[in-house]
């Protein structure tokens, strides 16, 4: 089958309709639901992030997302034309620290990677590209 | 997502149901807060029904538990799913809010805090 693309205003309200898209993909190609989570969690991870960070012109910035499949691995391509931003660059939290030293930066981009195979960041062509791959484990 | 609340023996009980992601963080953690304001000996969150947590959602475990260490009250989840357990095994959440099986656990442990 084709990769599937969207796309979407870069706003908060893109979210649900791409999180739509994505449990269709998910269902229409029978992919097993352990692996899901990881891409509901980046997806949300990843419209929030440009939400925060591209706000200054939101509205006619824009949002894609494409996803595709192979019996091995599923992959996540998410871009946005935005202000450059990688935040695979942010510093790894301090998980061990209790509650009093807690914050609570970092943490969505530090879940994504610890569930994913492989997270790659590039700006090219006036836009902020992910990367996201993770193996499915009956392959 | 839903919330539901029940006491036990001077614990508030708030049965968490659905999908805390960003949109539901701030309504939560308002909830929360609330329940711990108003506790007797603490707050127990129970996960059975929750299926999704973000990090937004995390953000407001994290909120509760500065809030029930400033009151000197106990505060616990109990009865993860394994996808929100993984979630609080990768960040560390166990070391901020105590984590329990079992709800008469997380009844315990608040009660003797």
């Amino acid at each position: 089958m084709n990769p599937l693309r969207v796309s979407a205003t870069a706003a908060v309200e893109a979210l649900d309709p791409l999180q739509a898209a994505l449990l269709d993909f998910w269902a229409e190609r029978q992919l097993p639901d352990q692996a899901r989570y990881a891409f509901e969690l980046a997806l949300e991870e990843f419209v929030m992030n440009v939400v925060m960070h591209g706000q200054n012109a939101a509205a006619t910035k824009t949002i894609w997302l494409e996803l595709d499949d192979n019996p091995e691995q599923v992959c996540m391509v998410f871009e946005d034309d935005c202000a450059a931003f990688d935040p695979t660059s942010l510093d790894t939290p301090d998980t061990s620290l209790g509650v009093d030293e807690r914050s609570i930066g970092g943490l969505g981009i530090h879940l994504v990677r610890e569930m994913m195979d492989q997270v790659e960041y590039a700006r090219a062509d006036g836009r902020n590209r992910l990367t996201l791959i993770k193996r499915l484990a009956n392959a | 997502m839903q919330l539901s609340l029940e006491e036990v023996a001077g614990v508030t009980i708030v049965l968490a149901a659905g999908r805390l992601d960003f949109a539901a963080a701030q309504p939560f953690q308002v909830q929360v807060e609330a329940a711990i304001a108003a506790a007797g000996k603490g707050v127990v969150v129970d996960l059975a029904p929750l299926e999704y947590v973000s990090s937004a959602g995390l953000r407001a475990f994290l909120v509760g538990a500065k809030a029930a260490k400033a009151k000197g009250v106990g505060f616990a989840v109990c009865n993860l799913r394994p996808e929100v357990q993984e979630v609080f095994d990768l960040t560390g959440f166990g070391k901020v809010v105590g984590v329990h099986a079992e709800r008469t656990a997380a009844i315990a442990a608040v009660s003797g805090a």
